[in-house]
C-alpha cells in the first residue's frame, strides 16, 4: 500500500481513490521488495498533457452497456448528447452566474476607480472595500476571478488576488504580490530589478513602485480573498506598510487599493484587527447576492427550463436541497451534483438516446436494436403501462406490447411525440402557479411537488384555493389577470413561450370571469355596498348585544344580495377551474420516463457526500467484509488471519486512552504465532507490528506520548 | 579659515524653531551634534514617544544644514563647496528584513553622494562597511574641494525593525569608528539601556507636549469650513474647541497630537454647525458647548472605524453598519448550515464544559452512575468549598481536542433530531453523518473563518488531525442564539 502510493503520489491523485475496492496483495511475497523502487524525479508534462484531453473528446469514452451488445454508433451517440446537453445547460449556468455578481461587480468598480478625493487632503488612509460573501468560501474564488476580470479591463493598474494558502509570513506575500503585479503585462520586457545600478532584492516595494511610475498606473489592487483566514499579523503588517497613516508612506507613491473578501461581518473583522491597521483604512461595505437565490434562479434556468433536456426528480432535489442546508450552501457543489446528474443518465441508461431532440423519431427508431427492446420491457414504466392495460381489460394490446416488437415500436414512437407536450404541460401548470400567487412557494418545492405528482392535494395548492375564497371581487380580477398574463407570455427564465392559443378553453372561461367580476364590483361602486368575499359571507357573524346589562349573544344571519350570490357562484366556478387546470398527472407514471428523469438519491449521496473516515474505521475492523476468507478471516473480532493491522487496531480499540507498547507487542505476537502454533519467527512478526503501527500513524491514529515512556496516545475513537 | 566651531546660523534655527514650536531646545542640541563645525558626534539618538517630532525635525534640520553648507563657498573664487553635508534616511518600517535595511542603506546613501559606480550586494554589516567605505573613499577623491564634510545615516525607528540579526544596532554603532565623517542617527521610541553596547552615546529626549504646548501648535492648523463671522472668529473658536476636546476627549485616550488633531477635525463640523444654521452665534462659547455636549460624552470617536462616514452615498449601495454589538454575529446564525451551527455549539461546549463533567453532561444511560462520579465523601467536599472557585465563564474558552468536540456533537446532534427540526418530518438518514467527510469540511470551514482557533503553531499539523486541539471564538449570546436556532437548548450541557 505505501509502496503505492510512493509512486503515485507526485502524480497528483491516486488511482485507488477512485476504486470502489482495494486489492489486497500481501507482503509475504517478498519478490518485489527487492526491486528498486522507482525514483521520482520531474518528469516534464507540459506538451503530453495538453495533447491527451484534445485525443479523450474525439475518441470513444463511454462504454457499451447492455452487457456489450450496444453498438458503438449508440455508444458514440449517447456521448454526443450528453456533451450536447450539458454544454448547452452549463452555458445557461455561467450566464446566470456571471449576471448574479454583477451588481457587486459594478459597485465595486466604481468605489476602485472613482478617485481618493472623497476623503480630506491630508488622510491618507488606503481605500479599502469589504465585500461581505457569506459563509460559503468555495464561492469567494468565482467572485473574485470575476472581479479581477472586470477590474483588469475597466482600470489602468494591476490586480493581485492574495489567498491565504499561500501567504505564510510578510516576505512570500510581498514576492507574490510583485510578482503577479508586474507579470500582468506579458507583452512588455522584463521589468528591470535594478535601479540605480543596485539589484533590488525580490520583496522591495520599489520594484513595483517602478512598475507603476512606468506604466503610469492609476491604481494597485490587492484583494485578499478570504480575509478572515489569513494571519492577522499579516494583515496588520500589510496594511500599515501599505498606508501613509503609520511612518512608513508608500501609499504616496504606489497607489494602493485593499479589496477584503469577509465571509462574516464587517464588524467581525474589525474587531479582529488592532487599531494600528483599522485606524489606516477606511472604506465601504458591499453585499454579494445570497447563495439561496442564485441557486433558486440557476435551478430555475437548468432544470426548470423547457429547454433543459434532463429533468432532476423530487428525490434527487430533496437529497440536494438537504445537503445545501445541512452542509453547504454552495451554488458550485449543485452546478457539479447537477452535472453529475448528466453524466450518469447519458453513461448509465443505454435508452438516453431516445431523448436526442433534433432527430425526428423515426430515426431514432432505426437506431433501436432488439436488445433495447428488452431493455425497455425491464423497465417500471413500461410494467406500468401493461398493468394499466390489463387493468382496462385491454388484455390483447397487453400480450402485443410484450411479445411483439413493431406494436412497441408504435407505442414508443407515441410516448416520444407526446413526452414533450407532458413536460410542457408540467412546466405550464408550474409557470401559471408560481406567478398567479402573490406569494408564491419558492420554486424548488413547488418543482419538487409538481414532479412528485402531488401538487393536486398538495397544502400548496389547498392554500391558493383557500386564498381566492377569501377573495373580494377587486382582487379576483387582479389575480385573474395574473394567470392570464403568466399564460399569455410565458416566462423568460424556463424558455416558456406564450400559450394562450393552445388554451383558449381556459382562456374564454377566465375572460368571462373576469367580465363578470369587473361588473360585479362596478356594480358595488356604484351602490356602494361593498362585496364581501366569500369566505366572509359563509362564516356566520357572531352579534354581542348588552341589553339592560345583560349580554346577549345571537347568531348573526347574513343575509345574501344577488351580487354576493352571484360572485359566489364565480369563486366557485374558479376553483373548480384552477382545480382542474392543476390535476396533473404524476411524471412516474408516463410511460418512458426514466429517458428524460433522472431520480436515484442514492447514488448521489455515496458521490457526494463520502464517510472516509468511517470507511477505514469499518475496513480495520471488519477486513473480512472486504478481503477474501482466507486472507482475510471470516469472522469479526481478533483473529490470526487478520491483516496485521486489522490485529492492532483492534487491540487498540480495546486499549484506553495511552497503550502501553510492551503490551500491545505481546498480544500482537500470541495472536501471530497462535495461527502458526509453533513459535514463528519473531523478526518477522516484528516486521509486521512495526509497519502496522506506522500504518496506523499514517492514518493518524496514534501518536507519541510524552506523558508516559514507552507508551502511545490514543487519537482517533471510533464512531466520531 | 574660518575658526574651528562654529553653530549653524542663528537665522535657520529660529525659522526651524517657528516651524517646530515647542521644540526649540531639541533642535538647537541636534543642530550642535550635527553641523560640520559644531561638536559633531559618531552616534547620536533622539527618543520620544510617538508623534512628538523626531523624524520631522532630524529631516528638516539635516536638510537646511546640507544646503547651509553647500552655499558657504570659499570666498567665491572656486564653485566647489568648502563643506558638505549629506544625509541618508532609511524607515525602517519599509524594510521587510535586516538584509533589505542594509541594502536599502547602501542605495540611498549612495544617491546622497551621487555615487555613479555600480552597487553591490549588502548582506550583512561588514560589507556595509566595505560599501559605504568604498563610496565615501570614492567621492572624497573625486571632488577634492571640499575639504570638509561629513555624511549622516539616519535610521528611522530602527528598534521596530523586522527581523533584526541581534548583531545589527552595535554593529551600526561603530559604523563610525571604522569610516570617519559618519554620523550615525538613531531615530526610536524608547532605548533600551545601552542597547548600542556603547557608552557615551548623545541622547536626546522628545518628551510628549503638554497640554498648552498642543493646544499651541494645534492653534495653528485652520479648521474647515470657516465661521461665516470671519477668520479670527474661527480662530477664537477653534482654540477653545480644541481645548474642550483635548479634556474630554485626548486626556484620557493618549494625548497623541496626531490623533487629537484629527479627532477635532472631525467634530469640527458638526460642532459648528448650530452656527451655520443660524441657530447659535460663536460668542457665548459656553452655549455652544452645551449644545453640542453629546459630542464630547460620545467616545465612539475615539474608536477607528473601517467603514467611512455616510457623505459618499450612493442609494442602496451602503448599508449602514448596526451600531449595536449584538448584530454582528445574527447574520452568521442563520447563514451558516444546519451541521456546521451544531458543530459551533458543540465546539463551545467543548471549550466552556470541563472534560471531567463530559459523562455527567452527555452519557445518556445510568443516572446512578453519574451521582457516584458527582458527588464524592464528605471529606473531599469540604475541601472543595475551601476553594474558591471562579466560573468557567469568567475564566474564558478552553482548548479542547478534535475529538472530544465531535464526540460532543454527535450527542448533541441526536438530541437536536429528535426535537424535530423546522417542521419538516422526514426520515432523513441521520447515521450517515459519522466520519462523514462534509462534517470534515465543515470543520475546516469553521477553522478558516476563525470562528474556531487553532492553538499551537499555525501551520503544525493538519486541521483534521484528532489530537489537534481548538479553541471557540465566539461568546455565549452567540452560541444561545445558534443553538436555538437549530433546536439545542445550551444551557442544558453547561456545566455552571
Amino acid at each position: 500500500m505505501s509502496d503505492v502510493g510512493e509512486t503515485n503520489s507526485h502524480t497528483g491523485f491516486d488511482a485507488i481513490d477512485h476504486q470502489p475496492a482495494y486489492i489486497y496483495t500481501p507482503s509475504n511475497t517478498n519478490d518485489d521488495a527487492l526491486e528498486r523502487p522507482t525514483k521520482r524525479r520531474k518528469v516534464a508534462r507540459g506538451r503530453p498533457s495538453v495533447l491527451q484531453p484534445h485525443d479523450s473528446i474525439n475518441s470513444l469514452v463511454f462504454e457499451p452497456l447492455l452487457g456489450d451488445f450496444e453498438t458503438l454508433e449508440c455508444v458514440q451517440q449517447r456521448q454526443d448528447l450528453f456533451q450536447k446537453c450539458w454544454s448547452e445547460t452549463d452555458a445557461r449556468i455561467q450566464s446566470i452566474l456571471n449576471e448574479a455578481n454583477e451588481d457587486t461587480l459594478a459597485e465595486v468598480t466604481a468605489f476602485v476607480d472613482g478617485p481618493g478625493d472623497i476623503n480630506q487632503v491630508d488622510d491618507e488612509r488606503v481605500p479599502a472595500s469589504f465585500i461581505v460573501t457569506g459563509p460559503n468560501i468555495a464561492s469567494q474564488d468565482l467572485l473574485f476571478k470575476q472581479l479581477s476580470a472586470r477590474l483588469k479591463k475597466e482600470i489602468n493598474g494591476p490586480i493581485v488576488i492574495l489567498r491565504s494558502g499561500d501567504a505564510s509570513n510578510l516576505k512570500a506575500v510581498l514576492k507574490q504580490l510583485i510578482r503577479d503585479a508586474t507579470n500582468q503585462r506579458s507583452e512588455d520586457e522584463e521589468l528591470s530589478q535594478e535601479q540605480d545600478g543596485r539589484k533590488l532584492l525580490n520583496y522591495d516595494l520599489e520594484i513595483l513602485q517602478s512598475y507603476v511610475k512606468k506604466h503610469g498606473s492609476q491604481r494597485v489592487v490587492v484583494a485578499f480573498q478570504d480575509s478572515e483566514a489569513f494571519d492577522t499579523n499579516l494583515v496588520v503588517d500589510l496594511v500599515t506598510l501599505f498606508s501613509a497613516e503609520s511612518c512608513s508612506s508608500w501609499m504616496d507613491r504606489i497607489p494602493f487599493t485593499l479589496l477584503f473578501g469577509i465571509a462574516t461581518s464587517v464588524e467581525l473583522f474589525q474587531e479582529r484587527l488592532p487599531r494600528a491597521a483599522s485606524r489606516c483604512l477606511y472604506g465601504f461595505r458591499f453585499d454579494v447576492e445570497q447563495t439561496s437565490s442564485i441557486l433558486e434562479r440557476i435551478f430555475q434556468s437548468a432544470v426548470v427550463n423547457t429547454k433543459a433536456s434532463l429533468r432532476l426528480g423530487s428525490e434527487v432535489v430533496a437529497s440536494l436541497m438537504e445537503r445545501q442546508y445541512d452542509h453547504v450552501q454552495s451554488v458550485q457543489s449543485f452546478i457539479v451534483a447537477l452535472k453529475y446528474a448528466y453524466m450518469c443518465h447519458f453513461y448509465g441508461n443505454a435508452l438516453s438516446i431516445l431523448t436526442n431532440p433534433s432527430t425526428s423519431s423515426q430515426l431514432l427508431l432505426k437506431l433501436i436494436k432488439p436488445y433495447h427492446f428488452e431493455a425497455i420491457r425491464m423497465l417500471p414504466s413500461f410494467r406500468k403501462l401493461i398493468e394499466l392495460r390489463v387493468e382496462s381489460q385491454e388484455l390483447d394490446r397487453a400480450r402485443e406490447l410484450i411479445q411483439d416488437d413493431t406494436i412497441l415500436v408504435q407505442e414508443i414512437e407515441g410516448a416520444l411525440e407526446s413526452k414533450d407536450g407532458n413536460i410542457l404541460r408540467l412546466l405550464r401548470a408550474f409557470h401559471v402557479f408560481a406567478s398567479a400567487l402573490s406569494e408564491p412557494p419558492s420554486g424548488i418545492d413547488l418543482y419538487m411537488t409538481i414532479f412528485e405528482g402531488a401538487l393536486s392535494n398538495s397544502d400548496y395548492l389547498k392554500r391558493a384555493l383557500d386564498s381566492v375564497k377569501r377573495m373580494t371581487p377587486d382582487d379576483l380580477v387582479v389575480f385573474i389577470q395574473r394567470i392570464k398574463g403568466a399564460i399569455e407570455n410565458g416566462s423568460y427564465e424556463l424558455d416558456l413561450d406564450g400559450w394562450a392559443d393552445e388554451d383558449e378553453g381556459l382562456i374564454r372561461e377566465l375572460r368571462d370571469v373576469e367580465m363578470k367580476a369587473l361588473g360585479l364590483s362596478e356594480n358595488s361602486a356604484d351602490t356602494e355596498k361593498p362585496i364581501r368575499s366569500s369566505d366572509a359571507i359563509h362564516s356566520k357573524g357572531l352579534r354581542t348585544t348588552v341589553i339592560a346589562q345583560r349580554v346577549q349573544l345571537s347568531y348573526e344571519k347574513s343575509t345574501i344580495t344577488e351580487e354576493e350570490k352571484e360572485f359566489i357562484n364565480l369563486i366557485d366556478h374558479v376553483s373548480r377551474l384552477l382545480e382542474q387546470y392543476f390535476t396533473l398527472e404524476n411524471p412516474k407514471d408516463i410511460f418512458l420516463n426514466e429517458l428524460w428523469l433522472c431520480d436515484s438519491a442514492d447514488s448521489f449521496l455515496d458521490v457526494f457526500a463520502p464517510r472516509p473516515r468511517a470507511a477505514i474505521e469499518n475496513a480495520l475492523s471488519a477486513p473480512h467484509e472486504y478481503l477474501t476468507c482466507e486472507m482475510g478471516g471470516s469472522e469479526a473480532g481478533l483473529s490470526s488471519t487478520h491483516p496485521p493491522t486489522a490485529i492492532i487496531y483492534q487491540s487498540y480499540l480495546e486499549a484506553g486512552s495511552l497503550i502501553n507498547m510492551a503490551d500491545l507487542w505481546t498480544t500482537f505476537h500470541e495472536i501471530l504465532s497462535g495461527k502458526k502454533g509453533d513459535e514463528g519467527d519473531e523478526r518477522e512478526a516484528l516486521m509486521q507490528f512495526y509497519r502496522a503501527l506506522a500504518d496506523l500513524k499514517l492514518v493518524g491514529m496514534v501518536k507519541q506520548s510524552k506523558k508516559k515512556a514507552d507508551h502511545l496516545a490514543k487519537v482517533a475513537w471510533k464512531g466520531l | 579659515m574660518a575658526s574651528m566651531f562654529s553653530l549653524p546660523s542663528e537665522v535657520m534655527l529660529t525659522s526651524l524653531a517657528s516651524q517646530f514650536p515647542c521644540r526649540e531646545q531639541q533642535i538647537r542640541s541636534l543642530a550642535t551634534l550635527l553641523a560640520i563645525r559644531g561638536a559633531p558626534s559618531r552616534n547620536i539618538v533622539l527618543y520620544g514617544l510617538e508623534a512628538t517630532g523626531k523624524s520631522a525635525i532630524a529631516k528638516a534640520l539635516l536638510q537646511r544644514l546640507s544646503t547651509e553648507s553647500d552655499n558657504s563657498l570659499v570666498n567665491g573664487d572656486s564653485d566647489v563647496p568648502l563643506e558638505q553635508l549629506r544625509y541618508a534616511v532609511i524607515k525602517s518600517a519599509e524594510c521587510i528584513t535586516g538584509r533589505h535595511l542594509l541594502e536599502q542603506t547602501v542605495g540611498t546613501v549612495a544617491k546622497a553622494v551621487n555615487w555613479e559606480g555600480n552597487v553591490g550586494r549588502c548582506e550583512n554589516v561588514a560589507q556595509l562597511v566595505v560599501e559605504l567605505g568604498r563610496m565615501l573613499e570614492g567621492r572624497r577623491i573625486s571632488d577634492k574641494g571640499a575639504t570638509n564634510y561629513r555624511i549622516v545615516l539616519v535610521f528611522d525607528g530602527i528598534d521596530h525593525q523586522r527581523e533584526a540579526p541581534p548583531t545589527l544596532l552595535p554593529g551600526l554603532a561603530r559604523l563610525g569608528e571604522i569610516i570617519p565623517k559618519l554620523t550615525t542617527l538613531y531615530i526610536v521610541t524608547a532605548p533600551r539601556p545601552n542597547f548600542l553596547h556603547l557608552p557615551g552615546v548623545p541622547h536626546i529626549h522628545f518628551p510628549s507636549y503638554t497640554k498648552p504646548e498642543l493646544l499651541q501648535i494645534l492653534s495653528s492648523t485652520s479648521p474647515t469650513p470657516q465661521l461665516p463671522s470671519g477668520a479670527k472668529e474661527t480662530q477664537e473658536t477653534w482654540s477653545r474647541f480644541t481645548s474642550a476636546v483635548y479634556d474630554s476627549l485626548s486626556k484620557h485616550s493618549g494625548r497623541d497630537i496626531l490623533s487629537c488633531r484629527s479627532i477635532s477635525l472631525r467634530l469640527w463640523p458638526r460642532f459648528i454647525k448650530p452656527i451655520l444654521d443660524g441657530q447659535l452665534s460663536a460668542t457665548p462659547f459656553g452655549r455652544l458647548l452645551v449644545a453640542n455636549r453629546s459630542l464630547f460624552q460620545n467616545e465612539s470617536v475615539l474608536i477607528p472605524g473601517i467603514i467611512s462616514e455616510p457623505p459618499f452615498a450612493k442609494s442602496g449601495a451602503l448599508v449602514q453598519p448596526g451600531n449595536e454589538s449584538k448584530g454582528k454575529y445574527q447574520g452568521i446564525a442563520a447563514q451558516l448550515p444546519y451541521y456546521s451551527r451544531l458543530l459551533l455549539v458543540a465546539s463551545y461546549l467543548a471549550s466552556f464544559n470541563p472534560s471531567r463533567f463530559d459523562t455527567v453532561h452527555f452519557m445518556k444511560s445510568a443516572s446512578s452512575k453519574r451521582r457516584k462520579k458527582g458527588g464524592g465523601t464528605a471529606l473531599s467536599r469540604s475541601s472543595t468549598t475551601k476553594r474558591r472557585t471562579i466560573s468557567r465563564k469568567l475564566l474564558g474558552p478552553q482548548a479542547f481536542v478534535l475529538e472530544r468536540m465531535l464526540a460532543i456533537f454527535h450527542c448533541i446532534k441526536d438530541d437536536a433530531d429528535s426535537r424535530g427540526r423546522h417542521g419538516l418530518g422526514n426520515d432523513r438518514k441521520r447515521e450517515r453523518q459519522n466520519g462523514s467527510a462534509d462534517i470534515q469540511m465543515a470543520i475546516a470551514t469553521l477553522a478558516s473563518l476563525r470562528l474556531l482557533v487553532k492553538m499551537g503553531a499555525q501551520n503544525a499539523g493538519d486541521t483534521m488531525d484528532g489530537a489537534c486541539r481548538y479553541r471557540v471564538a465566539v461568546g455565549w449570546e452567540v452560541v444561545r442564539g445558534v443553538a436555538r436556532s437549530v433546536g439545542v437548548e445550551a444551557e442544558d450541557y453547561l456545566a455552571d
